[in-house]
């Protein structure tokens, strides 16, 4: 049967529950501006209807707590896409690193360098014997390869710098992982519906898309309310409530440091997040950047050292090295080749800027053509196959010289003198001549050296090297603008997938705010309605009380 | 109720503003820099394009300069040629007054002094050098080529070289840079020195001078042929010129096409953008100011 009293009861659980939904929309327009707050809805059942007999009475409203609306389908798309802006990011940020070494455009990278150092060869061709010429090879070549040394220097130090990335993203992995360890043990304990499960949830969400923004993550969720998380390829990261904290251990051959769970090596096994940007740069492409630089550097080297020593210096010296030579840490790898690419000779007259074409001269004596020499001193001169032994009767320089000439004609050899010193001047084309003398001519003519007289055929051949495929089938040149387009690719690829990357990411926040973001105009209107429904409440209370007050007047 | 509608406003117009600005830096970046291509990723192929056509203009301002280094060396040494040429020209004009037989000895006997006159001369002229280096002395620039050598019967000695040096003047083009001075002035049959020597004594002696013109006559006429290479060689020099400056503008204009930035264009978007920015701000600003709760009292 009804009475005043069960209404009067009624009416105060009415008050209750609309507290309970006042306290929820003060709490959602408090937390109108928290990150990862999804909004609460109270939960107002009706109670259960009171029977008596045949007749059922309603017995008012009960507060069940409240609800957050959140799409959990929703968070893991906007966590993925989180993964993947954040690998593009950390590797596009590396990457504008390695391009700045290269930006070509604004007069930055190997360009002007290497177009001056073979410019030099050009510049010698046209004053083969002028030394402060020869002097500016030398510089050329040292301005070279102190750039090669600088970009190769750089290159290193951006690794670095993205290793120490590397460990200190693993650390925020770490401390994200116990947090959401620690959350799931929490959570476990909780009823779902009560206001702090809610508030841990979002804790819960916020702390997996931060760790999303770190590494590529797979959610399941576990019946109590908890998070299974591990890496996309099954590296274990939560489990209930445990975290699988991962460790960095460097490399010895790298010097980088190689990540590892649970005792075995992960580092290739990230596909997101800024952990994964971080190793695809590191690992995969500044070492081709650097392994390209190293070959371009050591096909230089090679080309230009190689056809040195086919050339003859200034005192008709066979050529020597240019550049120190590339060492190979292992058959087949030119790594270090760039930076420790160096000039090997500092004497400007090493420079082997003649080609073949070698004269051979004494020194140290006085001749004219009228200087008595010993019958029986002869030179034997060979070139080319062809041999040709001076008479044994000559006893002037004069009959020396004509006897040499007169044989020698045919083959582009002749003899004269140069300063009180007999020359002989091979055939342009003929290869190396030797001279041999006999006689007397052995003690007589024992400084018999071999000279280049400012011939500048190998300072040519030096030049061209610019336009010979020397580095892995390719000129210089175009070897490296390929190298920097490559760069200038992986940058402009990654920079527009993250563009795109982004606009969904965007339109995916927004249909979360859609969903779970807190509306003042709607908790506004919400307030008025709770507000008006407790005033409703009270009136009755108000009139459950004068009714027992005119009952209790009656008695 | 209806579709709800994102509450987070500023979220989105943030986003806007951003990109807003972005393009806003880029057309300011395009118009202070004046290139459209500022870092390699703005446009891979064209930096790719821009290396290479650098190479290029860098190789063309080399020969540029070859061939003005050239060119002086060239015209000094024709020019020696020239007076080489003008001087033998006198000494057979000489010769003809020496084989006149109203001549007598002291008469040919001061001729024979002109032409060891003209001899001195020529040995001046062999011995030309441009900035330092010798001009006729084979590669051994450095080398005065010809002396002065009693032993030797022309009285001078060629103590040079028969080396020739070549310059590039262009891609796989090369121009020889000099002829020896062996060849010019002591070839075999057109020695000039041999020659005036010869007409000197046949002068003084009073014999074969007819002959001796002969040999002046025929080293007038050699070093005459041996001088047009130098004039082919400068013509060919200046073809080259020509065609190099024609490849540094095109090279040039190349660049631009691939980097440079059309300044209208980046002018233009840069006022676009500026209108959106102005445009996103103003609605920005017009945003959140007002909900449900202002109207409630």
């Amino acid at each position: 049967m009804a009475s005043l009293f069960g209404a009067l009861s009624i009416a105060v659980r009415s008050l209750y529950a609309q507290e309970g939904a006042l306290d929820t929309t003060a709490n959602n327009i408090s937390n109108a501006n928290t990150p990862g707050y999804s909004r609460e809805l109270p939960i107002l059942t009706e109670a259960p209807p009171l029977d008596t007999g045949q007749i059922s009475i309603g017995n008012g409203v009960e507060f069940d707590g409240v609800q957050s609306v959140r799409d959990n389908i929703l968070e893991l798309r906007i966590d993925q896409e989180t993964q993947q802006q954040n690998q593009l990011q950390s590797y596009v940020n590396s990457m504008n690193q390695v391009q700045s070494l290269f930006n070509e455009t604004q007069s930055a990278g190997l360009s002007d360098a290497l177009n001056n150092f073979f410019n030099s060869f050009q510049q010698l061709a046209d004053n083969p014997t002028d030394i402060p010429t020869r002097q500016g090879v030398i510089s050329a070549g040292q301005d070279l390869a102190a750039v090669f040394q600088q970009t190769g220097q750089q290159l290193s130090n951006i690794q670095q710098g993205i290793d120490q990335q590397v460990g200190q993203t693993v650390n925020e992995i770490n401390s994200d992982t116990t947090q959401l360890a620690t959350l799931n043990e929490q959570i476990s304990c909780l009823q779902d519906s009560s206001e702090q499960a809610g508030m841990l949830q979002d804790q819960q969400y916020t702390l997996l898309n931060n760790l999303s923004q770190l590494v590529d993550v797979a959610v399941t969720q576990t019946n109590n309310g908890g998070l299974t998380v591990t890496t996309s390829n099954g590296v274990p990261l939560v489990a209930g409530g445990q975290g699988f904290a991962l460790s960095t251990e460097t490399n010895p051959s790298t010097g980088f440091q190689d990540i590892f769970s649970q005792g075995s090596d992960v580092t290739s096994s990230f596909t997101g997040g800024q952990l994964a940007g971080l190793l695809q740069a590191r690992d995969q492409s500044i070492p081709s950047v650097l392994s390209n630089l190293d070959n371009l550097a050591a096909g230089i080297i090679n080309a230009v050292n190689a056809q040195s020593q086919q050339g003859y210096d200034l005192n008709g010296a066979q050529g020597v090295d240019f550049f120190q030579p590339v060492v190979q840490p292992t058959p087949g790898s030119n790594a270090g080749a760039a930076s420790h690419m160096a000039v090997a000779i500092t004497d400007p007259s090493l420079i082997a800027a003649s080609s073949s074409l070698i004269g051979y001269g004494t020194t140290g004596l006085s001749l004219t053509a009228g200087t008595t020499i010993t019958a029986g001193d002869t030179l034997t001169i060979s070139q080319n196959g062809n041999t040709h032994t001076t008479a044994n009767t000559l006893t002037t320089v004069g009959a020396l010289m004509s006897d040499i000439n007169t044989w020698g004609q045919q083959y582009g050899i002749s003899a004269y003198l140069v300063g009180g010193n007999l020359q002989i001047q091979g055939s342009a084309a003929g290869g190396t001549m030797t001279v041999t003398p006999g006689g007397n001519f052995t003690t007589d003519v024992g400084a018999l050296t071999p000279g280049t007289q400012g011939d500048n055929g190998n300072a040519l051949a030096l030049a061209n090297l610019q336009n010979q495929a020397v580095v892995n089938g390719e000129t210089p040149t175009d070897f490296y603008s390929g190298l920097v387009s490559t760069v200038g690719n992986d940058v402009e690829t990654a920079t527009d997938e993250q563009e795109s990357v982004g606009l969904v990411l965007t339109q995916l926040k927004n249909q979360r705010s859609d969903t779970s973001g807190v509306s003042l105009d709607e908790e506004a209107a919400n307030l008025i309605q709770y507000q008006r429904a407790y005033e409703a409440a009270a009136e009755v209370v108000a009139a459950i009380n004068e009714l027992t007050n005119d009952v209790l007047q009656e008695v | 109720m209806g579709i709800r509608i994102n509450p987070d406003l500023p979220a989105d117009m943030l986003a806007g503003l951003a990109e807003d600005r972005q393009q806003e830096d880029q057309a300011i970046q395009e118009l202070s820099t004046g290139l459209k291509v500022n870092q390699p990723s703005d446009n891979p192929a064209a930096v790719a394009g821009y290396i290479v056509n650098s190479a290029q203009a860098s190789a063309v301002n080399t020969y540029l300069s070859n061939i003005s280094t050239l060119q002086g060396s060239m015209q000094e040494a024709d020019s020696s040629l020239n007076s080489v040429v003008t001087a033998l020209s006198q000494a057979i004009s000489l010769a003809v007054e020496g084989a006149n037989s109203t001549m007598n000895a002291s008469d040919r006997a001061a001729l024979a002094q002109e032409v060891n006159g003209i001899q001195q001369q020529i040995l001046g002229y062999a011995n030309d050098s441009f900035q330092g280096n010798y001009l006729f002395a084979g590669t051994a620039v450095k080398t005065q080529p010809f002396v002065a050598d009693s032993s030797s019967s022309s009285g001078v000695s060629y103590v040079g070289n028969t080396g020739v040096n070549n310059v590039d003047i262009g891609d796989g083009q090369t121009v020889p840079t000099n002829l020896p001075g062996s060849q010019l002035f002591t070839a075999p049959g057109a020695d000039v020195f041999q020659a005036l020597a010869d007409l000197s004594t046949a002068l003084t002696s009073n014999t074969n001078i007819p002959a001796a013109e002969n040999e002046v006559q025929t080293a007038f006429n050699y070093i005459n042929s041996q001088r047009t290479f130098y004039g082919a060689t400068l013509s060919r020099l200046n073809t080259a010129t020509t065609f190099l400056n024609e490849e540094s503008v095109q090279l040039s204009q190349e660049e631009n096409n691939l980097v440079g930035a059309d300044m209208a264009t980046a002018a233009s978007q840069l006022t676009q953008a500026e209108t959106d920015l102005d445009a996103s701000l103003a609605a920005g600003g017009k945003i959140s100011q007002y909900s449900l709760l202002d109207y409630l009292t």
